[in-house]
Formats: structure tokens, sequence, C-alpha cells
């Protein structure tokens, strides 16, 4: 009852917040839903299936740049958007053959590198735009309807975000969800159950990716240009942060985690532009704020924000 | 009619010794055979190789007519091949219950896409396997148990909820390894009476174990290993006879 009350309250503050909010305000919304949509998505390979990504930037480049290059070239903006998380998904399901054998640390060096990779391979290649990125993205259209002002952006967002929270709502609820968490505790007992270890792995990670895809392509329309530097590795950390604090093995967590980290960014951003302050502070700030929120959440939020504060109202 | 499950000629070594050498087996449909033998003979070895945890270097095991040495361990499971481990495997974090309903992967089918359109299908597949799991979990007599989490049972019951969970893919081999290492006498003879039942209804079994008063009590066939190598096979009052049996293992255990 508790848990019903609260996501309705949850759900009536993001529908209402697009209107009051101002434009600055209202960018904020629409990177926070952007980052929950991934971080959802991480939440589920990190916590359900017990695998480490530290390139989910990746497929939310490879989203944003399906969906960029697609209309660029002509083709009708709402297939691109489609055609943003289905190319993500294949860019993991072919790299996860081989990535996903690897276990543990280096499962999240090997992503990392891919990311690296796909960075630079998008810096020296002309058709992606080079270093300079992708322009002239056009808006997005739905029915003739172009979505030209930031409060449909915040309303499209919230609509990816409910799907994509559906999605993996229904999908831990299932036998496959059920096989997940099981082969995330124990392989071998998983297997000798039935549970296809290395099919359940690899679609968890395609299925993630397309969140980050369908993000991804999104945040082309919305901003209208894209760059390499638009997905620095320091995002990938991010939404592991993100993830993390919100809560692993939890659906709702990927949510709260992103809030609260987008909102804690904004914060810090005001103090590290603050006159007087280094031009080197904004990073330098987020970096190590990135670094002591994990290090707090390992030490005492080990399960994350989401199953502490519901433990501490059951008892 | 051939045997439900055939060894030929099965080896495994790990870093040059020999864990399993030319081991032969052939267990009918119907049986109850254990696998005994002194600490290191290769019991859990040939086990792992027949669930499909390891790989052999040579040989076959061959389940039903098709040879499965090849196989990854869930495909053995669809065939109908149940496991149960020594060790406390069991899916922490998740109830009871959810642990149980796992073991149902092998008979159903629906995947990604029917979770997450909760297709009729695939809503009609969950709610079979909730009556599947609940009525294993009765079997067991964990029904009490079914909504507390996994991890806060004791060993006993985890091993208990691992035979729920095999039970619940509706095996027709059931493999136990030391099933009733660990458990005090109550719980063995509890265990030891719902395998017997288990028997009765037609499981084939093919029991791992140490303890050779569990095992005699039981088991129609007995095979013995010995240094990777199978010694003597035979009923059970036949095998505590056999003198090598006897010198290998057994020895004062049997004349007392």
């Amino acid at each position: 009852m508790r848990t019903t009350a609260l996501v309705l309250a949850a759900a009536a503050a993001a529908l209402a917040l697009p209107v009051v909010l101002d434009g600055r305000q209202l960018g904020i919304y629409v990177l926070a839903g952007l980052a929950a949509m991934v971080t959802v998505g991480l939440a589920l390979l990190m916590g359900f299936a017990g695998q480490i990504s530290l390139g989910q930037a990746s497929f939310y480049a490879i989203g944003a740049y399906t969906a960029g290059l697609l209309t660029v070239n002509g083709v009708p903006p709402l297939l691109g958007l489609a055609a943003a998380p289905v190319l993500a998904a294949g860019f993991a399901a072919v790299v996860g053959i081989g990535l996903l054998r690897l276990r543990g640390h280096y499962l999240a060096f090997a992503t990392l590198a891919m990311q690296l990779i796909l960075l630079s391979v998008l810096a020296q290649s002309e058709w992606a735009g080079g270093a300079i990125g992708l322009q002239g993205i056009p808006r997005l259209s739905v029915g003739g309807i172009e979505l030209d002002e930031d409060v449909h952006y915040a309303y499209l967002v919230l609509a990816g975000l409910t799907g994509t929270l559906l999605v993996a709502r229904n999908l831990v609820a299932s036998r496959v969800g059920r096989g997940l968490r099981a082969l995330a505790t124990s392989e071998v007992a998983a297997g000798a159950s039935g549970v296809p270890v290395g099919r359940y792995r690899l679609g968890v990670f395609a299925l993630s990716a397309a969140f980050a895809g369908l993000a991804g392509g999104i945040y082309a329309f919305y901003l209208g240009y894209l760059g390499p530097g638009s997905f620095p590795v320091l995002l990938s950390v991010e939404y592991v942060v993100m993830a993390v604090v919100g809560g692993l093995g939890t659906v709702s967590g990927g949510v709260v985690g992103a809030v609260a980290i987008v909102l804690l960014v904004q914060v810090l951003n005001d103090i590290g532009t603050r006159p007087g302050m280094p031009s080197y502070a904004p990073s330098v700030l987020s970096y190590a704020v990135y670094g002591l929120l994990l290090v707090i959440a390992v030490l005492y939020l080990p399960r994350g924000l989401v199953p502490a504060l519901s433990r501490r109202d059951r008892s | 009619m051939h045997p439900l499950l055939r060894v030929n000629g099965l080896r495994r070594s790990f870093d040059g010794v020999f864990a399993v050498r030319e081991v032969d087996l052939e267990v009918p449909r119907g049986e109850l055979r254990a696998v005994i033998g002194p600490n290191g003979a290769g019991k859990s070895t040939l086990f792992n190789l027949i669930g499909g945890q390891l790989r052999p270097d040579g040989g076959e095991v061959v389940y039903d007519g098709d040879r499965i040495d090849r196989w990854p361990s869930h495909r053995r499971a669809r065939a109908g091949i149940g496991v149960v481990f020594q060790g406390a495997r069991v899916f922490r974090g998740m109830t009871v219950l959810e642990n149980v309903m796992v073991g149902a992967h092998g008979v159903t089918r629906s995947g990604f896409l029917g979770a997450v359109t909760r297709a009729p299908r695939h809503r009609r597949e969950e709610r079979e396997i909730l009556g599947t799991a609940r009525e294993c979990l009765a079997r067991t007599g964990l029904s009490a148990w079914a909504d507390r989490a996994v991890d806060a049972l004791p060993l006993g019951q985890q091993r208990g909820v691992q035979l729920a969970r095999a039970l619940c893919g509706r095996p027709r081999l059931l493999l136990l390894d030391e099933p009733a290492s660990g458990l005090r006498a109550a719980e063995r003879a509890e265990l030891a009476a719902l395998v017997e039942n288990l028997r009765t209804d037609g499981l084939t079994v093919l029991l791992v174990e140490h303890d050779v008063a569990f095992v005699s009590r039981l088991a129609d066939r007995v095979t013995v290993l010995d240094l990777g190598q199978v010694i003597a096979e035979g009923t059970p009052t036949q095998v505590r006879a056999d003198e090598r049996v006897i010198a290998a293992y057994l020895g004062a255990e049997v004349s007392a």
C-alpha cells in the first residue's frame, strides 16, 4: 500500500513538474530523466545479473548517433528514434559474445576499453562528423507535430522512462528475471536448474543497452547536435555511481540514484563556477564527489538508498 | 531397453593427476544407485561430469540414448537431469519459493519478450510454475518456509530447497551429491524416507555418498570408486563383503 502511494506521488510530481519549472530547470529535468533511463538498465545489469559495465555511455552514444545520423540523412525522425535502442542492443549483443566471457573487474575494464575505442573511432570518422560531431539534427516530430520546446521533451523523457520502468519491473518478476537473479548468485546452480546462463547474460546486457540507446536517441533530438565529447568516460562512471547510490537490485533505485546525483551535480556546478574558483574546479569537484559518494555508499548503504529507506519504514 | 544412464571409459584429470579414469557405469531406469568411495576417490568429479559442471577429457556419458558429455548443464537439466549439490548452492537474496521456481526453467519456455509484454501464455505459465513449486515444497516439507529468505535457513533445509528446486524441473534422473553430510540423525531419516519415496514414484536416482550406513539401507546397487576407478559393484551386501572394498575403504568400519 505504502509503496503504491509513493509511486503515485512520484508519478504525479513527475507529471506536474515540467509545467512549473523554468527553462534551465527543465533542461535539468530532461537530463535527469535520460540518466534515469540508462541507470534503470544498468541497475538491472549490475543488481539482477551481477555484471558490471563501465561503458554504459557507449550505448547512449550509439543510440544518439543512430538517431542523429539517420535523420540528418533524411530518415523520418520517429524511425530514427526507434532505431536507436535496436542498434544499441544489437551492438551490445555482438560485442557481448566476446566480452561476457569475462567476469568482475575484467568485464568492467573491457567495457571501459570498448567505450574508449568507440569514442576514438567516432572522432576519426568523417561520416560521423569527426571530432566536431553532428550538427543540425532536426527536431523530433510525431504525426506532423514538431516537438520544439523543452517541455515537450520533458514529457517525451517521462514517457520513455515509464516504458523503461515497466519493462524492467515485468522482467524482474518473471521466469527470466528469476533466472537472472539466480545466475547472479550462483552460475553453477543456475545452469543445473536449466537456466541458459550465457544467453541470459547476453540478453540482459542487450536490454540495458537498449534502454541507454533509447535515452541517447531522445538526447540527440533534444540537443540537436552531438560530438564524441558529449559521451565522456566520466558519464559511464556517473551511471555506475547513480545505480549504486540508488540501490542495485531494485527497479526504482535507478531513478532515485539518477535524480539524486543530477541534483547534486547541479549544486556542485554552482559552487565550482562561483567567481574566484579556479577553472578546473567543476571537474575536480565532480570527480572527487563521485569517488566520495561511492565510498560512502559502499560503506554505509551497501544496498543503496532505496532498500535502506524501505527497510527503515518497515521496522 | 537401453539404460537411462550409461558412462563409458570416462576420464578427467586435473593438472595431470587423474580424478576419474576409465569409469564405466550403467544405471537402469527406476534404480537407486549409490556411488561410494573414500575421500579423493573421484566421486564428486564423476558427479560433475554427469551433471555438466565439468567436461571430460575422454569417454562418453549417454543419457536416454543421447550422448550428453559436451552439453552445457542447462541443456542436461532440460533433458531431465536434476542436480542437488553438496554445498549450500541456493540463490541468496531470493525467497525459498522463488528458489524452487527457478528449478522449473527446464520445463518452461517463455522468454524476455513474453515477460516484458506479460503475454497471456506467459501469465498462464507463471501460474503453472507457482503451482508446481508449491507442490515440490510440500513434498520436501518446506511449505511453512516458502516466503522466508533462503539465506535464513539452516544447512539441512537449504539442501531441502535444492531438492525441491530439482524436483520442480520434473527430472527423470536425480543426482545427489552427499545429501546426508552435515545433517542431524532425524534429518537423515527424513531425507532417506523422501528419497525412498521418489524412487517408488519411478525416479532414477544416482546418489554419491560417503556415509556407507546411509547408502546400505537405500540403494539397489552400489558402485565403489577408489583412486578414480571402479573397484567393485553389486548389492550393498555384496559390496560390503568385497575384500578389495574393505581394503580400500571400509576396513574397520565394516568388520566392526
